[in-house]
């Protein structure tokens, strides 16, 4: 049943699509059908897959630079009030800048190569990691917390074995969140300036009103963005069985 | 082994504790009793030195008390296990925070595992077990140190009312196998009378010792026994005393 319904639910959209197309007669610049979607893939397969590679590429690597950089920032955060109260501030700000204004700029300091695409990744993912690291790692039970303060525990041992492993669900959750919009920062970086990726397909077809395409590049970074966030799911379900039971989502 | 001489804590402008003395002598179980908010709590983390006293001091070995000791444990009343970890890894861990050799402590482990029904549950997770094993392995990890010192803060209160039973006739077993000194804050008469050598009645706000009472009754003892309830009817005299 876990994939059955979403499978179903799946197919009747397509269904309700393909339909909309024959039974309005929609032309296929407008909305292409599902069948020129899938005529249009298969023209160029090899070529598509390729683009597909790339931005999967930015996007993973992004995203693995911000758990890199995310999750000491956090450890950092919480150990210091001072940095804390420096920091965190300037960190909701620039969460908050939209980075379609920024990626101009990232073009021009890091040009049109793959690394302007991962710092526009890295830009979109390093909030949400770094958030839900800090707020998991303050969230530790006072109960267990005050456990190691009886056992005499340093500072290090009260980080790194007692607060950062408590913050593994939470991390999970940012990193879900972070996960799918890594995507979304690759796609970005490569409408404002490249020459290869996912991105630079739709807006190539975009200009040439070759809708067919646009769409058949927005279904594989679909599947990118859906197979990269139950990779997660799984590896959370792997990593902290112990989380299962105050699970929501 | 405990001395407690003038000592008085205060949170902010609230009065927890003030003028308590009490000595410990080694091996005595001494329970502490009295109405929620009578700093029960505070007298234990005193001891422990989770918490400076405002006033006077605390001894522990004839040593005074600055930061926790190695050689005192505390269990808590929730059973504060880390849940990522194992049941025999969450045993060990005052040997693993004190960079002591686990190896060398592997053996004690099972024993005290065995000692108190969950052999066999080494590798389980916290989450796999029921609330009365959950407080059995936080027993077994305040054991693991041999501490010389055991503090207990209401260890078995948020447990249903047969575990909590099985656990306090467990503990005694427990205490005549392994004998230590121990400091065990309760609300429960019953347990108190089963399980202490004294028993310290506080007074609430701020926290006096109102009286001490000496269970002279031989061990093991049982719960519902005879001989416990004329000590548990003074007691239940003197709580009510105090609330007056």
């Amino acid at each position: 049943m876990k994939v059955v319904l979403p499978v179903l639910g799946l197919l009747a959209i397509i269904g309700a699509w393909w339909l909309a197309t024959i039974v309005f007669g929609i032309e296929p610049f407008l909305v292409p059908s599902p069948a020129d979607v899938v005529a249009e893939f298969l023209e160029v397969p090899g070529y598509l897959l390729e683009q597909s590679l790339i931005t999967l590429w930015e996007a993973v690597s992004g995203f693995g630079l911000s758990i890199v950089i995310g999750v000491p920032l956090a450890l950092l955060i919480v150990g210091s009030t001072v940095l804390e109260r420096m920091f965190y501030p300037l960190l909701v700000a620039l969460n908050a800048v939209p980075k379609v204004a920024i990626a101009p700029i990232v073009v021009v300091w890091f040009g049109f190569g793959i690394s302007s695409k991962v710092l526009m990744v890295v830009l979109v993912c390093i909030f949400p990691i770094v958030i839900s690291t800090a707020s998991g790692m303050k969230s530790t039970p006072g109960e267990l917390v005050e456990l190691f303060r009886s056992l005499d525990a340093s500072r290090h041992h009260e980080f790194f074995k007692l607060r950062l492993r408590h913050a593994v669900p939470q991390i999970f959750v940012g990193l879900k969140v972070s996960i799918t919009l890594a995507v979304i920062g690759a796609v970005i970086g490569e409408f404002v300036g490249s020459s290869a990726g996912l991105g630079y397909v739709i807006s190539l077809s975009g200009g040439s009103a070759n809708t067919s395409l646009a769409f058949a590049a927005m279904a594989l970074l679909a599947i990118m963005s859906v197979a990269l966030f139950y990779g997660l799911s799984y590896a959370e379900r792997k990593l902290v069985p112990w989380s299962e039971e105050h699970r929501v989502v | 082994m405990i001395g407690l001489h003038g000592v008085s804590h205060t949170f902010g402008s609230v009065a927890a504790l003030a003028g308590i003395g009490l000595e410990v002598g080694e091996h005595e179980f001494v329970a502490v009793i009295g109405r929620s908010g009578c700093g029960k709590s505070t007298l234990l983390r005193l001891i422990a030195g989770l918490l400076k006293p405002s006033e006077g001091h605390v001894l522990v070995a004839g040593e005074r008390v600055e930061k926790p000791r190695r050689d005192v444990s505390f269990m808590f009343q929730r059973p504060a296990l880390l849940p990522w970890r194992s049941v025999l890894s969450n045993v060990l861990l005052p040997i693993e925070i004190f960079g002591l050799a686990q190896r060398k402590y592997r053996d004690r482990a099972h024993e005290l595992l065995d000692l108190t029904g969950l052999g066999g549950f080494e590798e389980r997770l916290p989450h796999e077990l029921s609330g009365g094993m959950r407080q059995r392995v936080s027993l077994c990890r305040s054991l693991i140190q041999s501490p010389r010192v055991m503090l207990m803060d209401e260890p078995f209160s948020a447990l249903d009312a047969i575990t909590r039973t099985e656990l306090s006739e467990e503990l005694q077993r427990v205490q005549l196998e392994l004998p230590r000194t121990v400091v065990f804050v309760t609300h429960s008469i019953d347990e108190a009378v089963l399980l202490a050598d004294r028993i310290v009645v506080l007074s609430p706000r701020p926290g006096r010792i109102h009286r001490i009472v000496d269970v002279d009754l031989p061990r093991p003892r049982a719960l519902g026994q005879v001989e416990l309830d004329e000590v548990s009817r003074e007691l239940r005299e003197l709580l009510a005393e105090v609330t007056a």
